[in-house]
């Protein structure tokens, strides 16, 4: 480790080196998220990094539930559920609207040898019963989800009870102001149990993603890590699902010339919807699309973790893009499905490839072995995806948004979205106040919700411009926490990295790296993109620079010869994609969209996770 | 009494009358490997001229006489043993067939005096297990049927060096048992050339393509002149996962008037510029995949790419032998017999180190 540099301690950090725009940004979040005093002396002996994976901008209040759930639920399954011995769980904490996390210190060592036992006997029964759990588990996630969904927010709280409430059959015995405290206090209990069943393997999942990968540089050091996530990765049956219905949707529009032509105009989503509405195959098409909404088109057209991105089903413009893009190549007689079989082949004989060139029996044998059990329990890793981060949290949101409607009409708040701005200790105290003002009866005054959200509207805005240090406190000896390793990609590498600073702007750097995520070099214009709603400007032969492509980015890299992000590693969505689309890519540069300029000539080298500024746009 | 063999005839079945090097060329034109075309003089050859000159009796007097320890006295008889291979010696029906196979060359190759190399490969050079590779000699940019002849007495003549005499007095093989074919092939005009091997030489990782190149003729690179480009390329995805663009200062190069190749200064320009496109590197670990597909184990290649050819018909194999080091190690299972979940909770039970 480097002498010259260290790391801030965490509690004179937050304390200090907070800028003044955001002062009062302790009181967003709850205690227990905070550096100080109380837990001193343990904090400053961990070592906090900025996550940028689930938090890579602010956290709103109410977004940091998922945080907050995701706390408990990954550590849990980590210390005491599968009893993995040296790791403990992934704390969380808040410094400026910014989130840091660590890899909690691992536990003393005659704790390691009482979990080794238990963790011996309950490692191996999800993989043998893969498939089995798997229904299980999507069954328990969707009865779940519907449960939320039928969670009822009253629309407004009545000036008088109708006189259908009221009489003998239909007087339930509580009013609307129970329901909006029910409705949310349900949604919660709702929201973390989905957190819990999220990780239910993926603990186990990565832990084997990493024991795999061991197996294959022991085999084959120079092998390079894209190529042993390949080996593994990438069948995405449930990510993939949202591009297939969209190919399915193109594909019907293309055999139905009329319908290809009202989605093809200038317009938008609700402009063309109501054209086809008046047509008869229109009305069929839309059928169909109405069908497949829920729950394909409950995807995330941002990270999954910002009430403000939004999912395709709230911005329809964004699936009519697609699906517009797809009716194109269509119609240039090109191919648009991906179909998963060609992809579990091409994985196979990839695998088949460099299985004979090991050398003795016994090797292939461990090989195949470690193989087969990654390969079952991985699936997990990627299709708990798309049915938590993005259909239970589009679900959330929806309800959020009923619950936010429902106290602007009460007058408690101003903006929907205020709501947001309210953790999820403080929303009770909202709601409470808002319908004990109704039930005291006119005239009577709530506390001033609407400033409060105003006033950290400014904060959140304030926090954006800010750039905290990249970590905090004490670099680790070791680490064991899979989570840490695989997603975070903590090594000796990028703590240096963060010791020398990431504060990089624009025409700074002309060089950054990343993962090699996807072979192959590219070069041409970049088009730096921070949210999905821009897609639409994304030119051919443009190279993609963004914080992460999700799932909801899929189809657009179709158009780009190259693709960098800011956050992701080897077995991110953003790497499996671009591999499948044969466009070089390199992932998790943690600085990209600050230091590449839309316009600017860039170089992207897929095999060694290179990107280089060539030209500056003028 | 067959003299000359055309490299597409042999196999290698023949490594006894045309030694290793030799017989594995045909074995490659054989697979639809590219390489320069050629004959090779046989063993037949070398042991006629040796029968007609009566020169046996003469090289056993002065081996026994030899003292390995005595470094100068080693060296002055073996000269004396060269100067016994005389070109005015070689019986007149096999300098025919040397003349005739030659100027078939050059018509072939549509040249009036085709330039060739003239290596030697000894039928005991290449068994895997004797490194005597690099102990008997190669003549580049040969031309003229007469000059071929020449040369070729002179790579017989070189298994009388000191270095391959005293090789095979320490490890007990009797010169008279060590016989050689001489191979007579086309030089590549090389624009760039260099070596490769079918798994990684300094770590044994059966997945990569090691590859080395410099411009010029690949003497450079085998001989370690120069500090070439490397480059370590998975053999099945085709990453290019290590690349080192190396200062190449100097480069052979052919002198076909005075009929060899000359080391010279790099321009400015090439010296640190990546000598190899990437289309070549597809092209050439192609080659190397199907070469050790062939032969089923680890292959030491040197490669060449031709100036006056069209991509990719001028990539070109010149040479390629077992890989011995890696190859011929005991191999132990790397991952000691375990099962997955084994290694699994071995992984589970695994720190990583982060600090220093």
């Amino acid at each position: 480790m480097s002498d010259a540099k260290s790391f801030p301690d965490p509690i004179s950090y937050s304390a200090q080196e907070v800028p003044a725009g955001l002062a009062g940004w302790e009181r967003m979040y709850p205690d227990h998220f905070l550096f100080g005093k109380e837990r001193e002396e343990w904090e400053s002996r961990q070592f906090w990094y900025l996550d940028k994976i689930h938090a890579p901008y602010p956290v709103p209040p109410l977004d940091q539930i998922f945080q907050q759930a995701w706390q408990i639920s990954l550590s849990q399954h980590t210390t005491r559920v599968f009893c993995i011995p040296p790791a403990q769980g992934v704390a969380q904490r808040m410094v400026g609207c910014y989130q840091y996390i660590c890899a909690v210190e691992p536990p003393p060592p005659e704790v390691i040898a009482e979990k080794a036992p238990l963790f011996e006997a309950r490692s191996h029964y999800p993989v043998d019963h893969y498939d089995e759990l798997w229904d299980q588990w999507v069954n328990r996630v969707i009865a779940l989800g519907r449960e939320m969904e039928e969670i009822h927010v009253p629309s407004e709280l009545p000036r008088y009870l109708p006189d259908s409430e009221i009489f003998p059959n239909d007087f339930r015995g509580y009013t609307q102001a129970y329901e909006l405290q029910e409705a949310f206090s349900r949604a919660t209990d709702h929201l973390y149990k989905a957190w819990q069943y999220h990780f239910n393997y993926l603990n186990l999942a990565y832990l084997y993603y990493l024991t795999f990968f061991d197996v294959a540089k022991t085999l084959f050091p120079g092998v390079s890590d894209g190529t042993v996530s390949q080996m593994v990765a990438g069948a995405e049956a449930s990510m993939f699902r949202p591009d297939e219905e969209l190919c399915r949707l193109a594909r019907l529009a293309h055999e139905d010339g009329r319908v290809a032509k009202v989605l093809k105009k200038d317009g938008s989503a609700a402009q063309k919807i109501e054209e086809l509405k008046n047509m008869a195959g229109g009305r069929d098409w839309l059928e169909e699309m109405e069908s497949i909404k829920e729950p394909w088109f409950h995807v995330s057209t941002g990270s999954g973790w910002y009430y403000y991105e939004g999912s395709w089903v709230d911005k329809m413009d964004i699936p009519f893009d697609y699906i517009v893009h797809y009716l194109g190549r269509l119609e240039q007689g090109e191919r648009i499905e991906r179909s998963l079989d060609e992809i579990h082949e091409d994985r196979n004989k990839l695998v088949d490839q460099y299985r004979k060139l090991i050398r003795t029996d016994e090797d292939r044998d461990s090989f195949d072995s470690a193989h087969s059990d990654t390969r079952v329990i991985y699936k997990y890793a990627e299709d708990h995806l798309f049915w938590i981060e993005h259909w239970f949290h589009t679900l959330w949101w929806r309800k959020m948004r009923e619950i936010g409607n429902t106290l602007v009409g009460a007058g408690t708040l101003k903006e929907v979205d205020d709501v947001f701005m309210f953790n999820r200790f403080e929303v009770p105290e909202l709601i409470e106040d808002s319908v004990t003002a109704w039930a005291l009866g006119e005239g009577v005054p709530t506390l001033d919700w609407t400033g409060k959200a105003n006033q950290r509207k400014k904060i959140l805005e304030a926090a954006a411009e800010w750039t905290p240090s990249p970590a905090l406190g004490t670099p680790p000896e070791e680490v064991a926490e899979p989570f840490t390793v695989m997603l975070w990609g903590v090594t000796t590498g990028s703590v240096e990295q963060w010791l020398e600073g990431t504060g990089a702007k624009p025409g700074e750097v002309d060089e950054i790296k990343g993962f090699a995520s996807s072979p192959g070099a590219a070069q041409g214009p970049a088009r730096v993109l921070k949210t999905a709603e821009e897609i639409s400007l994304l030119q051919e032969g443009e190279i993609l620079v963004c914080p992460s492509t999700n799932p909801s980015w899929g189809p657009a890299l179709g158009r780009v010869v190259a693709a960098v992000t800011d956050i992701g590693g080897l077995t991110s969505h953003a790497a499996i994609v671009c591999r499948e689309y044969r466009v070089p890519s390199v992932t998790g540069t943690g600085t990209a969209t600050s230091v590449i300029e839309t316009g600017d000539i860039i170089h992207v080298d897929g095999d060694s996770g290179v990107v280089s500024v060539v030209e500056k746009a003028s | 009494m067959v003299y000359v063999q055309q490299l597409s005839q042999l196999d290698k079945g023949q490594v006894d009358r045309v030694g290793g090097k030799n017989a594995n060329l045909g074995e490659m034109i054989r697979s639809g490997i590219r390489v320069p075309p050629g004959f090779a003089v046989t063993v037949d050859g070398y042991r006629r001229f040796v029968e007609h000159t009566g020169i046996g009796e003469e090289i056993e007097r002065v081996l026994a006489a030899v003292d390995v320890q005595d470094a100068d006295g080693l060296d002055q008889k073996c000269g004396e043993i060269r100067d016994l291979f005389r070109v005015s010696d070689v019986p007149e029906e096999m300098a025919d067939e040397i003349y005739a196979s030659y100027e078939s060359l050059c018509r072939s190759c549509g040249q009036e005096s085709v330039p060739v190399a003239a290596r030697s490969s000894a039928t005991s050079e290449d068994l895997p297990d004797a490194s005597f590779a690099g102990q008997q000699d190669t003549y580049l940019w040969v031309m003229g049927a007469e000059s071929v002849l020449e040369h070729m007495l002179r790579c017989w003549a070189s298994l009388f060096t000191a270095r391959a005499v005293s090789y095979r007095i320490r490890q007990s093989f009797p010169h008279d048992k060590s016989w050689i074919s001489v191979g007579v092939q086309k030089m590549v005009n090389s624009k760039v050339a260099g070596v490769m091997f079918t798994l990684d030489p300094s770590t044994g990782d059966p997945s990569q393509v090691v590859l080395e190149g410099n411009w010029g003729l690949g003497e450079t690179v085998a001989a370690g002149e120069v500090t070439p480009d490397y480059y370590r390329i998975d053999k099945v995805s085709g990453e290019i996962n290590e690349e080192r663009i190396g200062h190449k200062h100097i480069e052979c190069v052919p002198d076909p008037e005075r009929g060899r190749a000359n080391t010279v200064p790099v321009d400015a320009d090439r010296m640190d510029a990546p000598c190899l496109e990437r289309e070549e590197l597809e092209e050439l670990v192609r080659i190397a995949r199907r070469i050790e597909d062939h032969y089923g184990s680890g292959q030491d290649i040197e490669w060449a790419i031709d100036r006056d050819l069209p991509f990719p018909e001028n990539v070109f194999v010149v040479q390629t032998r077992p890989e011995t080091v890696w190859s011929n190690k005991k191999v132990e299972p790397l991952l000691s017999r375990k099962s997955s979940s084994e290694l699994l909770v071995g992984r589970a039970l695994k720190t990583i180190h982060v600090g220093s």
